[in-house]
């Protein structure tokens, strides 16, 4: 294992984390080769599906990186950022990757030093989960795709991003939600979105039945039933044919 | 996305030694050549010098780039340079884009010179990635009214609206009651070199009113407004009288009122027990009662008593009433009459003594604060005791004054909120019980009137002008600026300002300090004539969009609004493409200017692609 | 830009002179920067953190000095002093004197190769408060704007005897230029912006604190600088004498202030809450730290800053102490033996460490300049406001305008908004220049 070089991709925005690694190379803090930085305006630019993306594309790790809660340049960006990467993390915890393969880091403009040390704290991380499991594994690509479809979602992005008003400001009614609580919800909703778009992805290029999908997803069949209904409702699955007297499904092209 | 041919043009910088030394330099720029849609690269010892630069000038035309990519130190100094080459040579500057290749990449491996070099071709790879993905930007010019509202004709206000007017721009200043002045009128004096107050007032006042680019709104509010920067449609309301106008930039100056300590020390249970603005208003009258002690009390209902905050200036103008008291006293307490104003005051001998011992306690062992107060009282006529938590006199006149005051015979007894001083009124007579934390006892006085401090807050309208204006209160109730350290005059939407006493305690000449400064940001917008933002911004695709409105509770800058089909918009000239919107819309119907998922994505994916194979 | 050809001089390049400057040109006004070191940034550059928020203080300023600095309305003159200011409001003719850096500021790249081989090294580094040293050629600190070398001429072997020439020949950019000279400019200004700042006072006379004496008692800025991530010990809390963590520290405030020996009767006004910022931040660094702070009077009197107080004793267990204090002593270990009264009673208690919140004093050159502009100073030698109430941004000559803590003690968020009163009040000379041409 000690010969592999994972590939990392690292966000860092543009004010604080961009700053802090220029800072590491003036002062020669010196760390590992493996990342990739790409430089973005605001941590808060990071959606869940394009971390869930690089990981099916077959990144070895992906660190998020942005200012300190409190210094974000765009007053309160990195809030957002710290909700999404969590959204992302709930999403790999359910496609079955490492979550370990993913980081959030904040990083200010004075710390040249801690940059060199989180890169190599987190590339001797990725090092030890040994390289991506994805490029070898199709199942857990088509996993990652139906991630990144959840995370594309309308419920999982508006619950994230609805988060630091609802337990910071409150709702329309002035109620603050326990954080707590918020998360259990997110999480409920996330794991749901995440098997809808599941079954769509499986049943995406073949028909699928209901127990397949079930044995294929580790699933009770009647909760893959409650989802096939919904998804049929939506219009977003079809009856595709009936094989003997199981109902086959297909997931329609664009959805509607 | 336009189909024209892609014309790449990558230059590698050396920095000398800096990146050669540690990055194989000629062998990354062979491999850029095989990069899809470069046709151009080369290297310099030197891009950003001027032989770099022209390098670059004449590649553009000779080679008719369309696209230009520099690897080098850190787009962070040296990014504005070479996108000022780029125009020059006729390219558009939003076709640029950075590499860093030295403070990220030679200088942070500097033992590792073969997987240096591999890493820094992965970033030209990637740089070259997201270099086919721009497009050329322009960045929108939105012209401004020349015009600015002050709301609010207290300090604060009008110190703003006399400097945009000397700044040479139309003010109109709109105040709510029937006179300018604000807070200040409540009061008989300031407290530096305690001057009077209606005189500091009207000196301003008459500046205002002389003003030709001033026009005055006296008894009116103004109770709509819509737009964005350099562009506000207001409405202001003088008596039902609605006037419809246009202004570029809207500065706050909403002002305070003082606390009242309903339920504490014994307020109103005796005529004599009255807030500190309320006793100002006595001194002014000349109706304060004959009397032969008074208290202060500090904090009341603030630091945690009933609000969190500390309101920044009672103590002083407690010092100062105490001093007015203890020096100027017959005078103050109306007992000379009207002629005997231009009488000089009558300064009360100073107890040498205490003051003395007091000059001595640095450094002084045994004895802590308070004990010599006791002892201050050398033949007072009038007993003057301030209760307080910590005197508050930061700066220089304020510690002097408290200096003075404490070698005058004002007593300054300490209290902790543990122990707060006990107020009550026996048969019209009252009565402070207090903890000596010096003398660890408990003691007694009966003073005849008892002033207690109370704190500035926040106008029962700031809530309703939050919404009107969609900027925002701090948890105290005053208005919130946009950072408390480097912007403490504008808000996060840029073209609103806010100053004086509506954004937290401040004294008069603090709500000059920032009337002015307000003043001068309000300006810049106007000066220009047209708002300019950097071409980052976000985009709807209306078609996609569904009016959800999930973008707008995001945006930090309220730079996005439903148009009239309910759908989300952009205002450009207000937005600072930090990309929460675009992260956040749930239909993906937001896509950021030069930070699209695709650009991120196209970067991002080209570091992966040798792993692949 | 388009409409304005005039100018301002705005003098100093810290937070407040930075505000104005921008806050001009932003307006199409040309500024003269004139910045006496050889980076601007002042004083907010050396800090750690910002109170109350905790923000990081160069993270929040570095992109303000960046865009100051590449500013196309502003020009600014490092190393450089004002030296003469003739005229009157929207007329003067201001003399600036450019000290030579030995460095072509347009060629240096900032790689630093000149600064790993220059052979003289060991000089105290003043900008990291002398905790560590720098060479002969040097940069003024890491974040530095402009980002170019600097060479010493006091100890510069080449300049000094001829000999040498190392970073002459290791700098490929051929920036070295050993026979540069100082340059005199002139400008016409319509207004003058005066921003210089503070000193921090030196509290080695003073024998209550042992400064100097211990080496665990360290000043507040000195501190500000050990607990910065970029500083001399990259962030680790060390003792001076061992280099040890303290596991104890105590806090003293007022040092130097609030105290007529010293002259410096006023509040400083800020070391209240830096203390606090510190102690807190500290607890951040040291998982259990006890810290005391003793404290005259707890001035936490503007926004917010009363709850950071409340939360620095709630959340962070750090104990406030109403009394003076001084420093008697320290026991073999090397930790300072701290004085204080409790309710009359004198008590004493070792610490580990000890920080001095010595106060901030006005600007050494303020009487030399004060003079060549023409302007009075105040009994303590701050710029002094032609009115307290209603003009604290008018120096006593029309045209010459105040910002920052050279008009006296304030904060950072108070400099700022004074930088933009200041410019508000120089836009005004410059609009009726125009108007009466």
């Amino acid at each position: 294992m000690s010969d592999f070089e994972p590939k990392i991709i690292v966000f860092l925005c543009n004010w604080c984390s961009y700053a802090g690694a220029d800072l590491a190379g003036v002062s020669r803090y010196q760390y590992p080769t493996n990342i990739r930085a790409v430089r973005v305006m605001c941590s808060t630019r990071i959606s869940a599906h394009i971390v869930l993306e690089l990981f099916k594309e077959g990144a070895d790790g992906v660190m998020v990186s942005g200012c300190h809660i409190g210094d974000c340049h765009y007053i309160n960006g990195n809030l957002f950022t710290e909700r999404r990467v969590k959204l992302a993390e709930e999403l790999l915890k359910l496609t079955g990757v490492e979550p370990g393969r993913l980081r959030l880091e904040w990083v200010s403009a004075a710390e040249g030093e801690r940059y060199s040390q989180v890169i190599t704290s987190f590339v001797k991380q990725v090092k030890d989960l040994g390289p991506t499991p994805v490029l070898k594994d199709p199942k857990l690509a088509t996993r990652l795709e139906a991630a990144v479809e959840a995370a594309k979602s309308f419920r999982s992005k508006t619950l994230t991003s609805k988060e630091v008003k609802l337990t910071g400001k409150g709702n329309v009614y002035e109620e603050v939600l326990d954080p707590k609580k918020y998360d259990l919800i997110i999480e409920r909703a996330i794991e749901d979105e995440y098997q809808k778009s599941l079954i769509l992805t499986l049943s995406n290029h073949e028909a699928r039945s209901v127990k397949e999908l079930a044995k294929e997803m580790g699933q009770p069949t009647d909760q893959i039933l409650d989802h096939v209904v919904a998804l049929r409702a939506k219009n977003m699955l079809a009856l595709d044919h009936i094989e003997g007297t199981t109902p086959k499904y297909k997931a329609m092209v664009g959805g509607a | 996305m336009s189909d024209d041919e892609k014309r790449i043009g990558v230059f590698i910088c050396h920095c000398g030694s800096n990146i050669a030394g540690f990055v194989d330099v000629p062998a990354v720029t062979e491999y850029v050549k095989t990069l899809p849609d470069v046709v151009f690269a080369t290297r310099n010892l030197y891009t950003c010098a001027d032989d770099g630069l022209t390098s670059i000038r004449e590649s553009i035309k000779e080679h008719k780039l369309n696209r230009v990519v520099v690897a080098a130190c850190t787009p962070r100094t040296h990014a504005p340079l070479f996108q000022g080459v780029c125009q020059e040579a006729g390219l558009n500057k939003y076709l640029f884009t950075f590499v860093n290749i030295r403070d990220q990449c030679s200088w942070v491996h500097m033992k590792e010179k073969e997987k240096a070099t591999e890493k820094a071709k992965d970033l030209l790879r990637m740089g070259v990635a997201r270099a086919r993905l721009l497009q050329p930007q322009e960045e929108a010019r939105v012209g401004v009214t020349s015009a600015a509202v002050v709301i609010g004709g207290g300090v604060a206000g009008m110190s703003a609206a006399l400097s945009i007017a000397d700044q040479g721009f139309p003010v109109r200043l709109v105040e709510k009651e029937s006179e300018l002045g604000g807070f200040v009128r409540q009061l008989s004096s300031i407290y530096q070199d305690r001057k009077d107050a209606g005189s500091v007032l009207k000196s301003i006042i008459d500046r205002v009113k002389g003003n030709p680019n001033i026009e005055l709104f006296l008894n009116s509010e103004v109770t709509a407004a819509e737009g964005f920067v350099g562009n506000y449609d207001i409405v202001i309301d003088t008596k039902g009288k609605e006037r419809k106008d246009k202004v570029g930039v809207i500065v706050l100056a909403t002002g305070t009122k003082e606390y009242i300590p309903k339920g504490l020390y014994g307020y109103g249970q005796s005529p004599n027990i009255v807030t500190l603005t309320e006793f100002e208003g006595l001194v002014k009258a000349r109706k304060l009662p004959k009397m032969s002690s008074i208290a202060f009390i500090q904090c009341v209902g603030a630091r945690g008593q009933d609000k969190t905050y500390c309101s920044r200036i009672c103590c002083n103008v407690s010092l100062k009433n105490a001093m007015n008291l203890a020096e100027n006293y017959k005078n103050v307490l109306g007992l000379e009459e009207a002629g005997a104003a231009t009488e000089a005051a009558t300064p009360m001998e100073a107890p040498a003594e205490g003051g003395e011992r007091r000059r001595g306690r640095r450094g002084r062992r045994g004895g802590a604060e308070g004990s010599e107060e006791e002892t201050t009282l050398a033949g007072p006529k009038l007993e003057i005791v301030i209760f307080n938590r910590d005197i508050m006199a930061y700066g220089i006149e304020h510690e002097l004054t408290y200096n003075k005051a404490r070698e005058k015979r004002v007593r300054l007894v300490r209290y902790t909120p543990k122990n707060l001083p006990q107020v009550s009124v026996e048969d019209g007579k009252l009565v402070i019980d207090y903890y000596h934390e010096t003398l660890q006892m408990q003691r007694k006085m009966s003073p005849d009137m008892i002033v207690l401090a109370t704190p500035l807050t926040a106008q029962a309208d700031a809530k309703d002008i939050s919404m009107m204006l969609k900027v925002p209160v701090g948890q105290d109730g005053f208005f919130l600026e946009a950072h408390v350290k480097l912007r403490p005059v504008d808000f996060a939407t840029d073209g609103i300002y806010v100053c004086g006493t509506c954004k937290g305690p401040a004294d008069i000449t603090e709500a000059v300090s920032q009337g002015i400064a307000a003043a001068s940001r309000a300006c810049i917008p106007l000066a220009r004539g047209y708002v300019q933002p950097e071409a980052l911004s976000a985009y709807v695709d209306s078609d996609v969009c569904s009016g959800c409105g999930t973008c707008i509770e995001v945006c930090p800058f309220s730079a996005i609004r439903k148009n009239e089909q309910g759908k989300a918009e952009v205002t450009i000239a207000a937005c600072k493409g930090c990309g929460n919107c675009g992260a956040t819309c749930p239909e993906n119907a937001i896509f950021m200017n030069c930070y699209s998922d695709e650009q991120l994505l196209a970067e991002a994916k080209a570091a992966l692609q040798e792993v692949k194979g | 830009m388009e409409k304005n050809e005039s100018s301002v001089l705005v003098i100093g390049g810290g937070v407040a002179g930075i505000q104005a400057s921008l806050d001009l040109a932003d307006k199409g006004v040309i500024v003269h920067l004139v910045e006496k070191e050889p980076s601007i940034g002042g004083r907010m550059a050396q800090l750690d953190k910002t109170f109350p928020t905790n923000d990081c203080s160069i993270c929040i300023l570095a992109p303000k000095m960046a865009d100051c600095y590449g500013h196309p309305n502003i020009n600014v003159w490092t190393m450089s002093e004002v030296v003469g200011l003739e005229g009157s409001r929207g007329n003067f003719k201001a003399k600036v004197l450019k000290k030579a850096r030995y460095v072509d500021e347009n060629k240096c790249t900032g790689c630093g190769d000149c600064l790993e081989k220059c052979p003289t090294k060991g000089l105290p580094n003043a900008w990291e408060q002398n905790l560590t040293t720098r060479r002969a050629v040097y940069m003024a600190f890491m974040q530095a704007v402009p980002r170019v070398a600097i060479i010493d001429p006091e100890h510069c072997r080449f300049l000094l005897e001829g000999k040498c020439g190392v970073c002459k020949k290791v700098c490929k950019r051929e920036a070295i230029d050993y026979e540069m000279k100082d340059v005199e400019m002139e400008f016409n200004v319509a207004a003058v912006v005066v921003a210089t700042g503070f000193d921090v006072w030196d509290p080695t006379p003073s024998t209550e604190y042992g400064y100097g004496k211990y080496p665990n008692v360290v000043t507040a800025m000195e501190y500000e600088r050990i607990i910065n991530a970029a500083g001399p010990t990259h962030g680790h809390i060390q003792r001076r004498s061992d280099g040890l963590e303290p596991a104890t520290m105590a806090y003293i405030q007022c040092v130097g202030s609030r105290n007529l020996k010293t002259g410096h009767p006023y509040c400083c006004s800020v070391c209240c809450m830096h203390s606090t910022k510190e102690s807190m931040l500290t607890r951040e660094h040291i998982e259990g730290i006890k810290s005391t702070i003793f404290y005259k009077d707890m001035r936490a009197c503007a926004k917010g800053f009363n709850e950071y107080v409340e939360r620095n004793k709630r959340d962070y267990g750090v104990e406030y102490i109403n009394s003076d204090a001084t420093v008697q002593g320290q026991t073999e270990k090397g930790n300072p033996i701290v004085s204080f009264d409790i309710a009359g009673k004198s008590q004493q208690k070792e610490f580990d460490m000890v920080v001095l919140a010595t106060t901030l004093v006005p600007a050494k050159g303020n009487v030399e300049l004060a003079k060549r502009l023409g302007v009075e100073l105040d009994e303590f030698q701050f710029f002094k406001s032609s009115d307290r109430t209603l003009e604290p941004i008018s120096s006593s000559r029309p045209g010459v305008y105040l910002a920052g803590y050279c008009a006296g003690p304030m904060d950072i968020p108070e400099s700022v908004a004074m930088g933009s009163a200041a410019a508000a009040k120089a836009m005004e000379a410059v609009v009726q220049r125009e108007v009466s041409q």
